[in-house]
This record gives structure tokens, sequence and C-alpha cells, in this order.
């Protein structure tokens, strides 16, 4: 099971069904996966998300769930390829290089709730 | 209840060249009401509420420069604040001391100045955190603490907010002002800092860097583009008659630029003021690229000169070091409030 994962369209469907479970007129937000165009997400943390969802909903005065998927370290690495690609279509020469992006923490998302419950995974 | 007594130099300070709030605590302050330096920065987070960067100094210290000076006082901790938070795992981070070793200063002989020096001699040295320092950060990832909006790096000098995109440097004699209510130069870094700062010494746990590069060598690696890099970026610089005394310091104890020191702009104009060697041909090509491309020609440096004193290169330090060619000087009491946060 823990080796199990899910599709990338399957985890949007998901957190959308999850949002409108209880009342189907909440609106669900989920952002930041927008460049991604295939991935495959860890199953475990797909059904806990779904029931946190669930959670949240329960607050019958909450009319919208937004769910923000963001690097847990907020300074990641990413590989650059840089490709010539010629007048045919054919490549002679790549260069990979690395970029390190610093990108908003997720206080700048959650600052303005009464209470936040930490269930990320810990590093201790 | 105790108070934490800081300096703030307010987003707006200096004719609005300051983007970003910037808090510098003085150790001895953080020990006088009772705290840890961790326990100090979560003080700030909960007392000031809008983003900023906090480095905690310790006045009796040592660290080093990027291009291998050793100046006096020591960055011990830095954090970033936002919405009053801290980031529980990358919001903070605390400086071992490194201890002194013969091997180290076999290993990083830009450390002679800690022996060689009587003002530096006995002193704590703080540079860059070390491996348990940085968990759970991994080796990718730079000296650097995240709040909310905020980024406080390489330890404690480089200052971001990652929303509004907006940045300010505080170079190591910029640093030092600020703690003495000295007088600094605010500006655009220009592009000799912007070339300078890649011109590092190879040190084992740096301010920026572990283990990479080395005298003679460009971190930034890149061409005439090194001097764009960071050129836009206002700097808090110190005064360049204060550059210009601590790297004589060096000099006159017989480092040589490109060989034991950076071979940045400001200390290769220095050293050809001073009529100290410069190991030319350590110099790598593609850090004479950069160097070329603000004006610093090797011909340049290898052509007799008339000789300065060390009087003399303080004197005329604005017009031999290069760099913040717009700059403004302000009395650090003029743009700096000491404040007082509840504990």
């Amino acid at each position: 099971m823990k080796l199990m994962h899910t599709k990338l369209p399957d985890f949007c469907k998901k957190v959308a069904a999850a949002g409108k479970k209880l009342r189907p007129e909440t609106e669900v937000v989920l952002r930041g996966l927008e460049s991604m165009k295939s991935a495959k997400l860890a199953s475990l943390r797909v059904g806990r998300i779904e029931e946190e969802i669930i959670e949240i909903t329960q607050d019958p005065n909450v009319a919208k769930v937004e769910v923000t998927v963001l690097p847990q370290i907020p300074e990641t690495i990413h590989t650059v390829v840089i490709k010539g690609v010629q007048k045919d279509g054919k490549s002679k020469k790549t260069i990979l290089e690395s970029m390190f992006i610093t990108t908003p923490a997720p206080e700048c998302y959650y600052h303005d709730s009464e209470e936040v419950d930490d269930r990320r995974v810990s590093y201790d | 209840m105790s108070k934490l007594k800081y300096k703030l130099i307010p987003k707006g300070a200096a004719e609005g060249r300051v983007p970003i709030n910037l808090i510098f605590i003085d150790k001895k302050d953080v020990l006088a009401a009772g705290l840890t330096y961790r326990e100090a920065c979560n003080v700030m987070a909960k007392n000031f509420k809008e983003p900023a960067a906090i480095d905690v100094m310790d006045m009796d210290a040592i660290t080093v420069t990027s291009d291998g000076i050793v100046v006096d006082y020591a960055v011990v901790a830095f954090a970033s604040i936002d919405y009053g938070m801290i980031n529980r795992d990358f919001g903070y981070l605390g400086i071992s001391e490194r201890p002194y070793s013969e091997k180290l200063l076999q290993e990083e002989p830009h450390m002679k100045q800690w022996n060689a020096i009587p003002a530096y001699r006995g002193k704590q040295l703080f540079r860059g955190p070390n491996f348990e320092d940085r968990l759970p950060r991994v080796a990718h990832n730079e000296t650097q603490t995240i709040t909310g909006r905020i980024a406080n790096n390489n330890t404690g000098s480089e200052f971001m907010n990652v929303v509004d995109m907006t940045e300010i440097l505080v170079p190591a004699y910029g640093a030092l002002e600020i703690m003495h209510d000295g007088e600094v130069l605010i500006g655009p870094a220009g592009p000799e800092i912007s070339v300078g700062i890649g011109m590092v010494v190879f040190e084992t746990y740096g301010r920026i860097f572990n283990r990479s590069y080395g005298a003679g060598l460009t971190a930034h690696n890149s061409g005439v583009y090194a001097k764009t890099v960071k050129s836009d970026y206002p700097a808090i610089a110190g005064r360049k008659q204060t550059l210009a005394e601590y790297t004589l310091r060096a000099l006159e104890i017989g480092l040589v630029p490109g060989r034991d020191l950076g071979c940045s702009p400001a200390v290769l104009s220095i050293a050809k003021a001073f009529g100290s060697p410069i190991a030319f041909d350590n110099i790598e090509d593609r850090a004479w690229v950069e160097l070329e491309s603000v004006g610093i020609k090797r011909s340049w440096l290898e052509a007799p000169s008339k000789k300065l004193s060390r009087e003399e290169v303080i004197a005329n330090a604005d017009e031999i070091v290069p760099g913040i060619s717009e700059g403004k000087l302000f009395k650090v009491s003029d743009i700096c409030n000491i404040c007082y946060a509840e504990v």
C-alpha cells in the first residue's frame, strides 16, 4: 500500500470531490500543481488529504476550501535543461544546469487562520 | 518582565533605499534578557508583526568576508520572521563556533590572519553553519532562513522578500558599521561588488559555501554576466576607508590576492595601490573575464605605479576601492532605531 501512487489527474478529481462531499456548493481551489503535466502522488498521503478536506468542511460555515501544494523545503533545487533544437528538429547539444529557487513559505497562505494543526512530516 | 534591545533599520529607511525591515541584535543584549538566540528570534516574531530579517551579532568574535578578509564581529544566529511567526523548520539558523586549529590554517591560508593579527588572536570564529546547524537543510540548500515572505541568505548578509521580490545586501563592513553606530554607504551594489562577491576563498563551513571554489577562482563563472547578477540591488556597505583598513591588515601579514585571498576588485585594487604582490597566474581565465568586464585588467595591475603608504591608501580609499558609485553616506543613527521588545 505504501508504495502505491495516485495519478495527478485522479488527485485533482479526488480533491474536488472531497471538498464538495458534504456540501456540493462548496468552492474548491487547488493550486501549486499548475505547471505539472504528469506526476504520481503518494497514495497514503492522498487519502489523508481527502480525509482532512472532509474535516475542514465539517464546519458548516466553510464555503470554500483552498488546497495549496508547496515544496516543504521552500528553497528547492531544479534542473534546467538548455537544449538547442536544429531546423530539422534534431538536437546536437544540451547543457544541464542547476537552479535554486526560494519561494514564499507556507505562512503566506495560512497566516490569517485562527488555528493551525501541523501534521506534516517531521525532520526530527 | 525583561526587555530585549534591538536595532531596526526599517523598510523605507535611507530615503527609501532600504526595501526590507532589518533587525540586528547584539548577543550581549540577548543574554542580558535571559534568552537563547532562538528564543530572542521568537520574541521578535511575536513583537514585530511585520516581515523582517534578524541577525544576532557577537561583537567579541571574528568572521570572514567572502573574499577572505577577517573582520571583528560575527553573525552567530539569523532568522526570518513574518506574520508574527518563524517557520518551524527553515525560519532560524544558529551557527556553531569554528574552533582554532593548525590544520584549519594550513587548509585555509587566509585564516593566518586569526593568529598573526593581534586584534583577532584568541577570539572565537563564527562563519557559516555546519552540517548539524543546517539540518533539516540538505547540501544543496543555501545558508538561508525562510519564513513567509522573507529569506535571510548567506549567513545574514543578503535579505529578500520573495513576494515583492525586493532584496538588499549587507556586506560585512556594512554590518560592522551598523553595530558600531558608524557610517554606511547605501546605494546600488554596482558591477564591481556584483563581480567581487563571486571571488570567494576556500572554507569549510564558510558563510556562503562549504569547501567550494577558492582564491583565484570565480564562484559566479558567468563571464560578462557576473557584473549584472547583483548590480541593481541596494547594498548597505561600510565606508571604503573601513574596507581598506581591514584589507591592509591582511596584506601586511603577507597574504596574496589570488593565492590566499579572493581576487575581488576591491582586494586587487587595494593591493595594487599598496604595492602588494598579486598571484596573477593563479587567477583563472574565467575570473579574468569577469574582472576585465569591470575594468580590472591584468595589464593595469601589472603596470608600474606609485606605491602608496597605508595612510595614503586609507585616505584615498574612496578613489581606490571601486563599487557603489551612486551611493550616499548615512550616519547609522539617522537610519537605525534603537527599540525594545517585551520578553
